[in-house]
């Protein structure tokens, strides 16, 4: 519609490039008339003073001729001295966009260079050339696209609305029934390309980013891609977030066997732990009446370092599935108390063990939360673990949990050695050990790695407050249920009696774990 | 229903007697299979009100032992199963809900009490 316009009035309107023609037929009339008057006018004068002496036909004749040949130089000069205006014109024409076969006009040229007309003729091109980058003539769109297609980088065209407004075949974009497209890449929950846009369009102009090992589909998946993926932001450009995609599946796969190796390993290690659990269990019943006091202490260790093994292993598999992307968590409408409970005897038989007192206040009137049960029960277990192992012998280690805006917040707090306020911001890092616990207490840096990663995939937070020789505060927080309720059932997550999770599930009944 | 026999079908020695003592102080009547094939006979040839599948087997693997007693048809719809693994991964655990296991359960994380008390809650 609009094209059939601009057509319309394209031909109703007079050409810019006929302004040459018509300013040649018109000026050439008019220096002729004027000179060629001027000059016969002159010869006749000659004849009428007595300067020239000739006849009057001859006369005649001489001023025609005289006329003739000064029209002929007055124009010459006249189009040589409006050539830059020959120019401009062309320049115009052709920026404009008019069919044209005339050629740019250079502005290079010494002449233009020397009078200053080169400024001009370039700002002409420089204006055009910023309004329509897209005018100058190139390789036509299908074939453009038809050649992106054919390469294996995946590039991805977002605007910014982060809308997908191109993709080329290489790239995992799914379209769904009503022709909308989503990038299916699996970015890390702390990183993703999103928050990096969000944060990216508010504070900068252009960026750069890099993320490496971005997968397309789950492990396990038929057909997995990885790859590096690079975004270049550009604000307010039609085209401002620019993807690409490098395949590395054949460099990435290998690694993810290493990864398997060591959750295969993990696997093993719970054959023997099952055992040692498992007659912990039978013989501190059996043996109960037999033992002296100071022998009972020595079973009750055993419990615990027993306990504390499996609880290793589990952070292992947890942070090795996590960083596989292989991490499902099965949220059900469950109580912080409910899930303290699952965890309580074994809490409580740890920190007796090492003299501490566990203090425990959650209130009963607190709301739901939605919560993997299993996944949860680690995340208390390794803060309390952490709280006992960093606290003095008969330190008090309390666990608290409150309401706060749309979540429910629990906090453990120990009375210990602390942290100086530098190692904060790296408590959560994978392997990372502070300093100072390095020398005083074991310890795998992987718990609170896994604390970070469950809280974080149950869309919550979790935070680290502590002074030095005072002790420390670890808060989580987990969504009340009904603010993500409506949510949950859309996804179809609807398996409230069925939970499924490190220690497994158990149809229409609680679980059990150690 | 109430749960008088089991058969456990597994392969970790230690493991096996372990549970097998538990559950026969505790009043079950109580069958051991230690290869696949032989568990997967025993569960055709008796009816068990419960059997505790591992899934790591050698010769047929417990999911196979699934697929064969509740595969097309359920061939023992009076008994329960509960798979009892160290080896867990969201494939299995799902091909496991896929065939019809009454509980998926991490060895590890069980003790023999706690799978007393499982089997109670089952009844």
């Amino acid at each position: 519609m609009a094209v059939d316009q601009n057509l319309a009035t394209l031909e109703e309107k007079p050409l810019i490039r006929d302004y040459w023609d018509k300013f040649q037929r018109r000026t050439g009339i008019i220096v002729t008339l004027v000179q060629s008057g001027f000059v016969f006018t002159f010869i006749v004068c000659l004849k009428a003073m007595d300067i020239l002496n000739a006849d009057w036909w001859l006369v005649a004749m001489i001023g025609v001729f005289a006329a003739a040949i000064s029209s002929a130089c007055a124009i010459a000069l006249t189009f040589a001295l409006a050539r830059p205006l020959r120019d401009l014109v062309r320049a115009i024409v052709l920026v404009a966009g008019e069919p044209t076969a005339l050629t740019p006009p250079n502005p290079n040229i010494p002449r233009y260079e020397k009078d200053g007309f080169r400024d001009i003729l370039q700002t002409v091109y420089e204006l055009a050339s910023r309004d329509s980058p897209s005018s100058e003539p190139t390789t036509s769109d299908d074939t453009l696209t038809s050649g992106i297609n054919n390469i294996k980088t995946g590039i991805v065209i977002l605007d910014n609305q982060q809308k997908i407004i191109f993709s080329n075949k290489a790239a995992p974009v799914r379209t769904d029934q009503d022709g909308a497209q989503t990038l299916e890449l699996f970015f890390p929950d702390d990183d993703s390309l999103q928050a990096w846009l969000k944060r990216t369009s508010k504070n900068k102009l252009t960026a750069e980013r890099q993320w490496t090992r971005v997968s397309d589909k789950l492990p396990g998946e038929k057909s997995r891609r990885l790859f590096d993926v690079a975004a270049s932001y550009r604000k307010n450009n039609p085209a401002e977030t620019v993807l690409t995609l490098f395949d590395r599946t054949n460099i990435y796969t290998p690694e993810e066997d290493e990864l398997d190796f060591i959750s295969f390993a993990a696997h093993e290690l719970r054959g023997p732990i099952t055992v040692i659990r498992g007659y912990l269990d039978v013989l501190s019943e059996e043996l109960q009446p037999k033992l002296e006091q100071d022998q009972v202490v020595l079973m009750q260790r055993l419990i615990v370092a027993s306990n504390r093994l499996t609880s290793y292993v589990n952070n292992i598999l947890n942070a090795s599935r996590y960083d596989r992307r292989h991490f499902k968590l099965h949220i059900s409408e469950d109580t912080i108390a409910t899930i303290y409970n699952s965890v309580a005897d074994d809490m409580q038989l740890r920190a007796s063990a090492q003299n501490r007192v566990l203090a425990v206040d959650i209130p009963e009137n607190l709301p739901t939360v939605a919560a993997d049960n299993n996944a949860v029960g680690e995340v208390l277990s390794n803060l309390i673990d952490n709280a006992i192992k960093y606290s003095n012998e008969g330190g008090l280690v309390q666990v608290i949990a409150r309401t706060v805006p749309g979540f429910v917040e629990v906090s453990v707090i120990d009375r210990g050695i602390g942290m100086p306020v530098s190692v904060l911001p790296n408590l959560f890092h994978k392997f990372y050990r502070s300093h100072r616990s390095r020398e005083t207490v074991a310890g795998t840096g992987i718990g609170l790695y896994i604390c970070k990663a469950i809280v974080a995939s149950h869309g919550g937070s979790i935070t680290a407050r502590s002074i030095e020789n005072e002790g420390s505060t670890f808060s989580f927080t987990l969504p009340i249920y009904d603010t993500v309720a409506a949510k949950l059932e859309a996804n179809g997550n609807d398996n409230l009696a069925l939970v499924e999770h490190g220690s497994g599930w158990i149809r229409n009944h609680s679980l059990y774990r150690g | 229903m109430s749960i008088k026999t089991i058969l456990v079908i597994e392969d970790d020695r230690f493991i096996g007697e372990m549970y097998v003592r538990s559950l026969k102080k505790a009043g079950y009547d109580v069958d051991w299979m230690i290869g696949g094939n032989d568990g997967l006979i025993a569960a055709r040839n008796k009816q068990y009100d419960l059997i505790l599948l591992d899934i790591m087997l050698p010769e047929r693997r417990g999911n196979e032992i699934m697929d064969a007693l509740r595969g097309k048809e359920d061939l023992i719809p009076n008994t329960k199963i509960i798979i009892l693994t160290n080896f867990e991964q969201d494939e299995e655990s799902r091909m496991a809900m896929e065939h019809h296991a009454d509980g998926y359960l991490i060895k590890a994380e069980i003790t023999p009490k706690k799978l007393l008390g499982v089997i109670k809650s089952l009844q």
